[in-house]
């Protein structure tokens, strides 16, 4: 890579990624999502691949830029074809985001026989620096909130754990997530019991399951985790039929558009909401994708060495912080 | 919530200040800031509520005069109606008191009858413009101005439309479709009819820039300042393109609003309803260019223009100046208001 090159990269990033100057050189970066298959989530929560793809669209507009999209359709042989129809295109980078660690491994061994550096989302591709979140950090973050409003709210009282969510899916991101919100809550909380409540990938279950949970638990109060933002909305749903709003507090994974609105879109984690059972939902901000991966291949391409492993954000998304991190924009 | 402003002015208006109502504060911000950290002082004096319009001297009228050559006037605000694009929590309802028109119910032996309507409203709905009461940071509004001490349950004690100066200056249109067309980087919406720029396309000062060259314009202190994105295109098809109008725009970006207050404008106006780009380019942050010219500046925002034909008018006599024909009324305490805007020229 030419010294010039490296040299306005630097100044580039220096400069905190400022609007584009005309001098400065465009790349062409192809982002290969995992499945644009309308209703496809991605993770186990919320988002969607369309979510992902217009953060990158987004975030393209002010860097020297021009971004190539692939839908790897949840296929290992077409995340393949895709990764050689990018290699034809010249692209000085590309962005994948695939599960099958076979394909995975093929693709990195033709990006580098093409000279192409990668950034992998999620999901690792050899050699190629990973950014995705930290699904246990995440888990704890929401143990612990669980944890301390038990002891604001119900100090010296027995409590009860629950786990509702896709609790069979074989993946490491839900296993992760599990781990850390019992390590979360157990951190002060150390003999609290769990039942777990498995939607087999069906949020609207969580009503139902929950429901018949609170029948046989009158009076119990309940530290509630839901492993995606619709399973929290059906668990309040339950909650709330059968009045038992005083005795149950839910904390969520994701911070998906299920969840959360505009100033005009009133959802559940909203300012004027805050007596809701669903006390808030840890954020993954899978929307905000590309605002962190563009500026972090821009820093590939200048030839600076990443770190093996970049993670994302996680924050605590609550009634009080929604607009915060979520500014609605739907006001003038 | 909810504070409403109740005028009577021929007929009976009922204004919500809405950012309040929105944000669900009925009493006085919580968060109190040092408001001389946070917003920049104004240059018209620590007493000032004003803002750019300070800068209208009988001078700029006066040069501004010299615009109107052929007495050819260009509407550019839309027709005020129920249906028109609103945020969720917004409305609009007009209702017609004909009762005196009714058989027996006239006045005198002349038979007077009358009619009058009720409007019912938020103020910042259709063709409108932001005062120094609609946008802070935290309580900080125009000119440091701890704002939690001046909002009543009605109105503002401060920064109200009432002191708002004349809008009697040289208004500019700058067509940035004809700058994104001419650059071979227009890419419009599907729903547009006409050309557009698409919602989320940030428009940079280089653009502007781009577009005052095409009618050799260079801005002067207290120019009123509109831009032509093409996506009032959307607004003309209410309610049918409503949403998409709503969900995004093209917009300015905050460099761009910094080099607009620059060049010491008065107001930046624009065919779309936050003049800003939408989604914006930092996601996490609300309304940065309505605070860099509000708070800021004291520059005037006026939203949801009717731009199109001032800016064919531009290209078809290659002019893009003209006297702005403009007031606001004396709204004591309100943070915005519909108006009707002309370009006469």
């Amino acid at each position: 890579m030419a010294l010039r090159r490296r040299l306005l990269l630097a100044s580039l990033i220096a400069g905190g990624l400022s609007p584009v100057r005309a001098e400065t050189r465009r790349f062409r970066i192809a982002l290969a999502s995992l499945d644009e298959t309308p209703g496809a989530t991605l993770e186990g929560l919320g988002f969607t691949d369309a979510d992902l793809r217009r953060s990158f669209e987004l975030a393209a507009r002010t860097l020297p830029v021009d971004m190539l999209y692939f839908d790897n359709a949840g296929n290992p042989d077409r995340a393949i074809a895709n990764a050689d129809a990018a290699i034809a295109a010249h692209v000085d980078l590309l962005i994948e985001y695939n599960g099958d660690a076979e394909a995975n491994a093929t693709i990195a061994h033709r990006l580098s026989a093409a000279g192409i550096p990668a950034l992998a989302l999620i999901d690792p591709l050899p050699g190629a620096p990973l950014y995705g979140p930290d699904n246990r950090a995440a888990g704890r973050m929401a143990g612990s909130a669980l944890a301390d409003f038990a002891h604001e709210t119900w100090p010296g009282e027995q409590v009860q754990g629950v786990l509702i969510g896709d609790l069979a899916d074989p993946g490491a991101a839900v296993t992760e997530r599990v781990q850390g919100i019992t390590e979360g809550i157990r951190q002060s909380l150390s003999t609290l019991q769990f039942t777990t409540l498995d939607t087999g990938g069906q949020s609207v279950r969580a009503d139902a399951l929950l429901t018949k949970l609170l029948l046989t638990q009158r009076g119990q109060r309940l530290l509630i985790a839901t492993l995606d933002d619709l399973a929290a909305v059906y668990a309040r749903n339950a909650i709330e039929m059968q009045r038992r709003q005083s005795d149950c507090i839910i904390v969520s994974q994701g911070c998906d558009r299920s969840i959360h609105g505009g100033a005009s879109e009133k959802k559940e984690l909203d300012p004027s909401n805050r007596g809701s059972v669903v006390l808030g939902s840890v954020a993954y901000y899978m929307d905000r994708y590309g605002y962190d991966v563009l500026p972090l291949a821009l820093r590939l391409l200048a030839g600076e060495t990443l770190p093996p492993r970049t993670v994302t954000k996680h924050v605590l998304v609550t009634a009080a912080n929604i607009f915060r991190e979520y500014p609605p924009f739907d006001m003038n | 919530m909810g504070e409403t402003i109740v005028k009577t002015i021929g007929f009976a208006t009922v204004m919500g200040l809405s950012l309040l109502s929105l944000l669900g504060l009925s009493t006085p911000a919580a968060a109190q800031a040092d408001c001389k950290s946070v917003v920049a002082a104004s240059p018209f004096g620590p007493d000032d509520q004003t803002g750019a319009t300070n800068r209208v001297t009988p001078q700029v009228t006066k040069a501004a005069a010299a615009e109107i050559q052929t007495g050819v006037i260009t509407p550019m605000a839309y027709n005020l109606v129920d249906g028109v694009p609103l945020f969720g929590t917004r409305f609009t309802k007009t209702i017609l008191t004909a009762v005196s028109t009714m058989p027996g119910a006239e006045y005198g032996k002349n038979k007077l009858s009358y009619m009058e309507d009720t409007y019912l409203s938020q103020s910042h709905v259709g063709t409108h413009i932001d005062g120094m009461g609609h946008i802070g940071i935290q309580d900080c509004y125009y000119n440091q101005t701890p704002m939690g001490k001046y909002v009543t349950q009605n109105y503002l004690k401060r920064l109200g439309l009432e002191n708002v100066k004349s809008f009697a200056t040289r208004g500019v249109i700058i067509d940035v479709v004809k700058v994104f067309q001419a650059a071979g980087k227009l890419k419009p919406n599907a729903a547009c009819k006409n050309p557009c720029l698409d919602g989320g396309t940030v428009i940079t000062e280089a653009d502007l820039q781009a577009g005052l060259k095409m009618y050799n314009v260079t801005l002067r202190e207290a120019d009123a300042v509109f831009i032509n994105t093409g996506w009032g295109d959307l607004f003309l098809q209410y309610p049918a393109q409503n949403a998409t109008y709503n969900g995004a725009e093209p917009g300015i970006s905050k460099s761009a609003a910094a080099w607009l207050a620059s060049q010491k404008v008065i107001v930046v106006g624009s065919d779309n309803w936050a003049v800003e780009v939408i989604p914006g380019e930092d996601t996490t942050e609300a309304f940065p260019v309505h605070k860099t010219l509000l708070t800021d500046n004291g520059i005037h925002i006026i939203e949801n223009v009717r731009t199109d034909l001032i800016a064919a008018k531009a290209a078809r006599d290659n002019r893009a100046t003209f006297f702005l024909s403009l007031t606001v009324p004396k709204a004591v305490g309100a943070t915005g208001t519909f108006v009707s805007l002309e370009a006469i020229q």
